[in-house]
């Protein structure tokens, strides 16, 4: 067997089922081309949605899937600093070009085979011009500045995630932009064939430092000299009790990661400010994207809080950690202490910069005749209490997303983990198409909204009915006490409360009903997912 | 009552059986060796001692609770070396060591600046720059510090480098023992077991097939009047039980 043939081997050995499954579904489509098709008889969707089943969503996981699988990235951690190429591979030898260029090769020729494949057989409808070759180089470049990407060793953790990301969307906006300006053919295959040698020598260069054992180190102590001093002073108090240790550890291990990620991104997002003249839209816009800034950064920074481990691929909770004399809810909660203080750290960075780069640009005097409009709008108290719920929803929202992964992260579940953040992938690659499907056509929009008290009173009944499942398990597992319990739904029961009052008054309309704000306060205080999470401690602690 | 008491502990993965109905009771006072060959159980047993794996059936007893309904009531009292030497590589050890005393009331902080200074261990170094001997060092200072009720050392050969094994483990496990503390430590290294060891346990397959003091192991295996060694014992008995 050549190394060219082993890489391939054990790609193919370790995803087969998932291949087999790719197999099964061109064969089926195969089969519904020649079999219904071929005598005469005609596929009709009656809507786009039997469409998408049928096709779009398919084409959509398993594009994910291909990524995932030819990026090494279902079996490496995508948030670490190290480069997530297997490092056993390091050892074999071969040349670094081999060790690139073969999974390459087989991420590439695998997603434009799919393509070809179901560009062919695909029950595509009649009225659509469906291309034939850009898709196949888009995908082939996809995935394979995705396998750079990732491959990349990193001096932050989570910097890959944000680094994919923004690589993926800058090709796939170019690509639109062509496709929106009625390019040709050959214009789109002029932008997406260079790609692929650039994502091939880009990745070479990522292997190569990683093989050498680079991880790339941004030292803030050569910025601050006198962090070394603080440190070892901190390094002789001692701590007042286990629970401020355990969460100075988490601060130590997660904390600053989100306030650090702000403090990179909002400078450059504010210097819009300084562009904006006199358009009050564009500052009132940059003003919101700078306050939803720490929210969208903790979705990055959340998939992280959850491990404990300090090896890559270490899921479980680590000895080191579980040893420690403390209660599963003591370790718990010092994570939940971790994620409020995080939480407040990136909105003070948020507090702070917004008033500088106010006044910094000279766009003070716009957002003050707005916030004067508003005012004279819906009245000074109405209006400052609009802006203390903003600033408060979207605070708990930066929070949720921080510790929202806690109860599936918190498991050590190594499938369960992936598995979730394969769904969210998909979830995501489908709401943003869902969403414009939804929002072009107003049947759809009032179906919707009608519709709307229903779905949420389903998902409240969900949400109450697992709450009340977890509960039953902590109980039985004597995890906390009942009093714990008891007080436990009655704060949240107060907050929930509290939240209806503060909506209601605020919302003060006879279009939207009473009852469905009460649906929207349940649902946006979190119940389940920190119950749940005290739930995953325990399995993941006393396996 | 033994400070640790298994009863009929049972503990499967997936087909493979790693504990096979194990009864154990170790009594206070005394350093226990536990050996058996990678893969026998030895670690298993160990990780259902501190809490860290739950028992599928039979029960454990730690100081009369159990480990996984009181883990803190339960790990408060045990110092613990792990096998697999998981520090946190970003801490100092100067920060390592102020971290881990918030958790022991009984932390010793003349002892555990004797031992840094012994083990020759830099209080500002980093933990991931040390090297796996120091790691390990750093590991037992941390473990034993706070002066354990209960010392459980999970492979801690594997780890230190000879001189350390040698000189001061087999001298920390004396002490230890001296002051009415219990040690338990699991190990491959027969040679090192006797050495220290008062009681043997021997492991095979998750089953035990030998355990008793040391001295009564090694008169009752006599062959024509020489005592042979824990290591003759254990092919002998380990062979028996294969068979």
């Amino acid at each position: 067997m050549t190394p060219a043939q082993a890489i391939g081997w054990e790609l193919w050995r370790r995803h087969r089922r998932g291949f087999l499954a790719l197999g099964a579904y061109v064969v089926v489509l195969a089969a519904i081309k020649f079999v219904i098709v071929a005598r005469g008889l005609t596929v009709v969707f009656d809507n786009d949605e039997q469409f998408a089943v049928v096709v779009m969503v398919p084409i959509s996981c398993s594009a994910v899937y291909l990524l995932a699988v030819f990026t090494y990235g279902l079996s490496g951690d995508l948030t670490a600093r190290q480069s997530m190429y297997p490092a056993r591979m390091f050892a074999l030898p071969v040349s670094n070009a081999a060790l690139v260029g073969w999974p390459m090769l087989y991420g590439a020729a695998t997603i434009v085979v799919f393509w070809g494949a179901t560009r062919a057989l695909a029950p595509w409808p009649a009225d659509l011009a469906i291309p034939t070759f850009w898709p196949a180089t888009l995908a082939a470049a996809l995935i394979l500045w995705t396998q750079a990407a990732t491959w990349m060793p990193y001096p932050f953790t989570g910097a890959r995630l944000i680094a994919a990301i923004f690589v993926l969307q800058a090709i796939d906006a170019v690509v639109l932009i062509a496709l929106y300006s009625r390019s040709p053919e050959w214009v789109i295959l002029a932008i997406t064939l260079p790609q692929l040698p650039l994502a091939y020598l880009t990745a070479r260069y990522a292997v190569a430092r990683a093989r050498r054992g680079v991880v790339p180190v941004w030292r803030v102590r050569a910025v601050v000299p006198s962090a070394a001093s603080a440190i070892s002073k901190e390094g002789r108090t001692p701590f007042a009790s286990p629970a401020h240790a355990q969460a100075w550890f988490e601060w130590k291990r997660h904390g600053r990661a989100l306030p650090v990620w702000v403090a990179i991104v909002l400078p450059f997002l504010l210097l819009i400010l300084w562009t904006a003249g006199t358009s009050t839209t564009l500052v009132v816009v940059t003003l919101l994207a700078a306050l939803v800034t720490p929210m969208v950064m903790a979705l990055f920074s959340g998939v992280t809080v959850a491990r404990s481990g300090n090896t890559s691929d270490w899921f479980g909770l680590p000895p080191f950690c579980a040893v420690r004399p403390l209660t599963n809810g003591q370790l718990l909660a010092a994570k939940l202490k971790m994620t409020m203080w995080s939480t407040l750290a990136a909105w003070c960075v948020v507090g702070a910069a917004i008033p500088i780069a106010l006044v910094g640009s000279g766009t003070w005097p716009i957002a003050r005749d707005f916030g004067r409009h508003a005012t004279t709008i819906v009245g000074a108290p109405r209006a400052l209490a609009l802006l203390g719920f903003l600033v408060g929803v979207l605070m708990l929202s930066t929070w949720k997303q921080l510790m929202q992964n806690l109860y599936i992260g918190l498991t050590g579940n190594e499938r369960l983990i992936k598995g979730s953040l394969f769904a969210s992938i998909v979830l995501a690659s489908i709401l943003g198409p869902l969403a414009i499907w939804t929002l072009d056509d107003t049947n759809r929009i009032a179906t919707l909204w009608s519709m709307t008290p229903l779905i949420l009173g389903i998902v409240v009944a969900l949400k109450m009915g697992v709450a009340a499942w977890v509960a039953g398990r902590l109980t039985r597992a004597r995890t906390v006490s009942d009093r714990t319990l008891v007080t436990g739904a009655l704060s949240w029961t107060a907050v929930v409360l509290t939240l209806f009052g503060i909506l209601a008054w605020l919302t003060d309309t006879p279009h939207i009903p009473r009852f469905l704000v009460m649906l929207i306060a349940i649902l946006l205080v979190p119940l389940v997912r920190i119950s749940a999470a005290t739930l995953a401690v325990q399995q993941n602690r006393h396996r | 009552m033994g400070i640790i008491e298994l009863s009929q502990l049972t503990r499967r993965f997936g087909a493979r059986t790693a504990l096979d109905s194990v009864s154990l009771s170790l009594p206070r006072g005394a350093v226990y060796g536990l050996v058996g060959a990678n893969g026998a159980g030895k670690t298993t047993l160990i990780r259902h001692v501190l809490g860290l794996l739950k028992a599928e059936s039979g029960s454990v007893r730690v100081f009369g609770l159990d480990p996984v309904d009181d883990p803190a009531g339960v790990l408060s009292r045990i110092g613990y070396l792990s096998e697999e030497n998981d520090l946190p590589g970003w801490m100092r050890i100067d920060e390592l060591m102020r971290y881990t005393q918030a958790f022991y009331p009984g932390w010793d902080a003349g002892y555990a600046d004797e031992l840094r200074q012994a083990f020759a261990l830099d209080g500002a170094a980093r933990i991931k720059t040390i090297s796996k001997g120091q790691k390990a060092r750093t590991g037992l200072l941390i473990a034993l510090a706070h002066r354990p009720e209960l010392l459980v050392l999970d492979e801690p050969s594997s780890g230190l480098d000879p001189i350390v094994r040698r000189d001061i483990l087999g001298a920390v496990i004396r002490t230890i023992a001296h002051e009415g503390r219990t040690v338990l430590f699991s190990s491959h290294l027969l040679d090192e077991v006797e050495a220290v060891a008062d009681h043997v346990t021997m492991i095979d397959h998750g089953k035990i097939v030998l355990s008793a003091p040391l001295e009564e192991i090694k008169s009752t295996h006599r062959v024509q009047g020489r005592v042979p060694s824990l290591d003759e014992i254990f092919h002998r008995r380990v062979g028996a039980a294969a068979r």
